[in-house]
């Protein structure tokens, strides 16, 4: 049990500040969301005071004009935003991952169709594919993670495809070629550890990427209206007719947007630290 | 002039001994040839050369039939047997002290053997004592010194006296040059020479040093534990040895083989019974069939008889015509040319030529990792066909040149090593560890858990290459193609690798393709040699004549090229 404690603490020791600052904001969102899924009062639903209260003891961010909590819905949208994040992002890195190990090992047919659909996807602006397709699917959150991992796959699939092809040259594949080593094998010895660094990197990348993806989605009206996502309450708010001709807007419409970009700037944080971690040749 | 003949001879030394000291000797010796005998200490030729003089200890048991002129020796009494002993057969004993009695002079005891065996007066014997002395080169006042006062060379130079004292017709030289500085050592050689040409008597010269017997006899014959291995012209024998112990021996003379590193035959004798090959515990080349039958004396080609199951040393992967045409845009690269090559079982190959000749290439395509465009290539009667001889125990395995890239830094030394044993699914996990270990410990790295844990990109360039070569060695191969294997390295680390893999081949018998383009490198280990020039191969042959003295334009010019390394290295 010592040793675990010691080698997470090593684990830790790795980052740089700005990297553990990233972490503590997750913690805290983390929390955050864990509180108002598990306390089950439905605050965030439910008017709790009078329409549009200013910050107090009793509601730290204020109220929304049918009086609802605005921080119980911030930590109901954490809930939504991380989960979405994480979902799509693991979602596109896997599956891209696995289409490009394919591509880049068996080559041919298979990579030359990998490669132009990578092309295609890229070519096309997202935010408006993303818009079609989010209309297309329907709005829910499934849905959200379903439409942001289809446009964020090209990414970890190239990354994987380009990783794989100079790794098949490397003189310990073709050894273990040459003792009869199958796809199997190979995948699972030197393929996949070797793509899970730079896989890992592209993932978090595709995180943020991800939970931005949501909020606009969400702000365009195009998420799921019963779910009090950041985006929705962005969008709820800006809406709301003469927004800026009083002080509301100071906690209504700030309250989502510095929950947002603490996320992205902590997984950014985080990202560029993984990115040194994994690097092995360094 | 006599001819002698031993047939089946078996000599037990007692009763309830396993071994027999000789088994199944036959050979003939025909009037004015010589005859060498050799093998290492303890093989029986002194045994041999005893029994034909009938010296031998009571207790021991001989069987079978030496004949001298159609005249059975065995039966005969033990005094019928004096009037052949000397007179008609003579011994030179092995050079030492108490061979001679120490207190009487050497002219003494000459003339007793004189006066012993021909029936001379003491005068006349004394008399025939200086004349010997004077033919073999010795002055006459010597025959007065007591044995301790003569020198080795002289020593033996009266032992040889003594022993053409009664104009024997068959001289036995047992060991003439042991302990003989080189210069005394040729005396004797040009001794022995000019007096068997000038008295005509036939000679069976015994030694353990090789060139001694192939610069006094025209056949000779190879001993190994009693039993006769190999036989046929000296030269012949000696420059293309058929039996895996004859050429064992040759490794080990560095008359032979000058430029080449010494390397003795290792392994210990282990014989069980009779019914099984002797050679089997120390040979490279065995299979379980040689546990259980005695290889017996055959004629494989005109005048070359050899002991073995095998019929002699295999070949065990041949070549033949391979082709490979890389094309490129710039056009199409003939990386090998019809290229023929044969590697025989424990036996290193050097392939050698430029960069860009070829040779990576053929090397490929022999242990089947490129296709080749037209030709096969069999390894132990099996055609090569993609993985198939790496895949398995007992295959071919390849070291490759860049130990970074050969081995994946990523896993852990042990997962490096397992890992053909992991595709393999042979093994229990446990064994398989075990067998990590000991491939490990061969290649002179730590095996113990904190090692095997170990990540590859912790080690060295040089302790890379020995894990490359570890993983190659849990396969047991049988052939091992080692590319360029140390060109990557410093130069000590490059000699420490490659005196590793040498022992390791050496003390494993697997044999070896080793790719270079140093010819100095080459000659320090192989035993052939292939030059390859532009995907053809140009010339091959032994070791020690390709690489000194090639007939080739190509070969020359890498030789050249290597005079001038080495006169900048000065």
């Amino acid at each position: 049990m010592n040793t675990r404690t010691f080698h997470t603490c090593a684990f830790l020791e790795k980052f740089s500040t700005y990297g553990k600052i990233g972490i503590a904001i997750i913690i805290i969102l983390i929390c955050l969301a864990g509180y108002s899924l598990f306390a089950g009062n439905d605050m965030h639903m439910i008017p709790s005071g009078e329409s549009l209260e200013r910050p107090s003891i009793a509601h730290w961010l204020g109220t929304d004009d049918l009086g609802i909590d605005i921080l119980a819905q911030i930590g109901h949208g954490a809930t939504v935003s991380m989960s979405v994040g994480f979902a799509s992002a693991i979602l596109a890195g896997v599956g891209g991952s696995v289409i490009g190990i394919f591509a880049g090992y068996f080559g041919g047919t298979a990579d030359k169709i990998v490669t132009a659909l990578c092309d295609i996807m890229s070519a096309i602006p997202q935010l408006p594919l993303m818009i079609v397709l989010g209309a297309f699917f329907g709005s829910s959150t499934a849905n959200i993670i379903m439409v942001i991992a289809m446009i964020s796959w090209v990414g970890p699939a190239r990354t994987a495809r380009a990783k794989v092809l100079s790794m098949r040259n490397e003189t310990f594949i073709v050894a273990a070629h040459s003792y009869g080593a199958g796809f199997a094998h190979l995948a699972y010895r030197h393929l996949i550890p070797g793509i899970m660094p730079i896989m890992l990197v592209s993932v978090i990348r595709i995180v943020s990427h991800a939970i931005v993806a949501e909020a606009g989605l969400s702000f365009l009206g195009l998420g799921d209206p019963l779910s009090k996502s950041w985006g929705v309450i962005l969008n709820r708010s800006l809406n709301f007719p003469g927004i800026y001709f009083t002080d509301f807007w100071k906690w209504w419409i700030l309250s989502p947007l510095v929950a947002l970009m603490l996320l992205v700037v902590a997984i950014a944080f985080i990202g560029r630290d993984v990115e040194r971690i994994v690097d092995t040749k360094r | 002039m006599a001819t002698l003949e031993l047939s089946h001879l078996f000599v037990r030394y007692r009763q309830d001994a396993a071994i027999n000291a000789v088994h199944d000797a036959n050979f003939s010796l025909s009037p004015g040839e010589s005859l060498g005998i050799v093998g290492e200490s303890g093989s029986g030729k002194s045994t041999l050369a005893m029994t034909v003089m009938g010296l031998l200890e009571a207790k021991t048991t001989v069987t079978g039939s030496i004949r001298l002129d159609g005249t059975e020796l065995t039966t005969m009494t033990e005094r019928q047997r004096d009037g052949y002993r000397w007179r008609r057969i003579a011994i030179a004993f092995q050079n030492s002290l108490d061979v001679l009695n120490p207190v009487m002079t050497v002219g003494a005891q000459i003339a007793e053997a004189i006066t012993r065996h021909m029936a001379l007066d003491r005068e006349s014997a004394d008399e025939r004592a200086r004349q010997l002395f004077n033919m073999v080169g010795l002055e006459a006042k010597w025959l007065q010194a007591y044995p301790h006062e003569l020198s080795g060379g002289m020593r033996q130079k009266a032992l040889i006296a003594m022993s053409l004292s009664c104009k024997p017709e068959i001289l036995i030289a047992d060991e003439p040059t042991m302990a003989l500085d080189s210069e005394s050592k040729a005396e004797i050689i040009d001794l022995l020479k000019r007096l068997q040409s000038e008295r005509g008597f036939s000679m069976i010269a015994i030694s353990h040093e090789l060139q001694v017997v192939s610069a006094l006899t025209s056949r000779i014959l190879v001993m190994y534990t009693g039993n006769v291995v190999e036989v046929g012209p000296t030269r012949a024998v000696l420059e293309d040895p058929l039996h895996p112990y004859t050429r064992g021996l040759t490794y080990a003379s560095p008359s032979i083989h000058p430029f080449r590193d010494m390397w003795g035959i290792p392994g210990e004798i282990v014989i069980t019974e009779e019914t099984q090959c002797p050679f089997y515990s120390r040979c490279t080349q065995r299979i379980p069939a040689c546990l259980h039958q005695h290889p017996a004396l055959e004629t494989i080609r005109p005048d070359r008889q050899v002991a073995c199951l095998r019929g002699g040393i295999v070949t065990l992967l041949t070549g033949v015509a391979l082709n490979k045409t890389y094309r490129t845009a710039g056009g199409a690269i003939r990386a090998c040319d019809q290229c023929d090559i044969a590697i025989r079982a424990g036996e290193v190959v050097a392939l050698i030529g430029q960069s860009g000749s070829g040779k990576t290439t053929l090397a490929q395509m022999l242990c089947g990792i490129t296709r080749p465009d037209t030709g096969t290539a069999v390894f132990d009667g099996r055609t090569i066909l993609g993985n198939s001889e790496t895949r398995r125990t007992g295959g071919v395995q390849m070291v490759f040149q860049d130990p970074l890239s050969a081995t994946n830094e990523a896993l852990s030394i042990e997962q490096i090593v397992r890992e053909p044993l992991d595709i393999l699914r042979s093994d229990t996990m446990a064994q398989r560890t075990a067998k990590v270990r000991s491939a490990l410990q061969q290649v002179q790295l730590p095996h113990d858990d904190l090692f095997l844990r170990r990540k590859g990109h912790t080690l060295s360039g040089g302790q890379r290459q020995r894990v490359a070569i570890a993983r190659a060695l849990v396969m047991e191969p049988r052939l091992m193609i080692a590319d360029e294997i140390s060109s990557m390295l410093d130069p000590s680390t490059a000699a420490n690798i490659l005196r590793l893999l040498k022992g390791l081949q050496n003390l494993l018998g697997f044999s070896m393709l080793y790719i270079t383009h140093d010819i100095a490198l080459a000659r320090k280990i192989a035993d052939t040699a292939y030059v390859m020039h532009k995907g053809r191969l140009v010339e091959h042959g032994p070791a020690s004549r390709v690489l000194t003295s090639p007939n080739s334009e190509e070969a020359k010019r890498l030789l050249r090229k290597l005079g001038l390394d080495s006169s900048y290295g000065r």
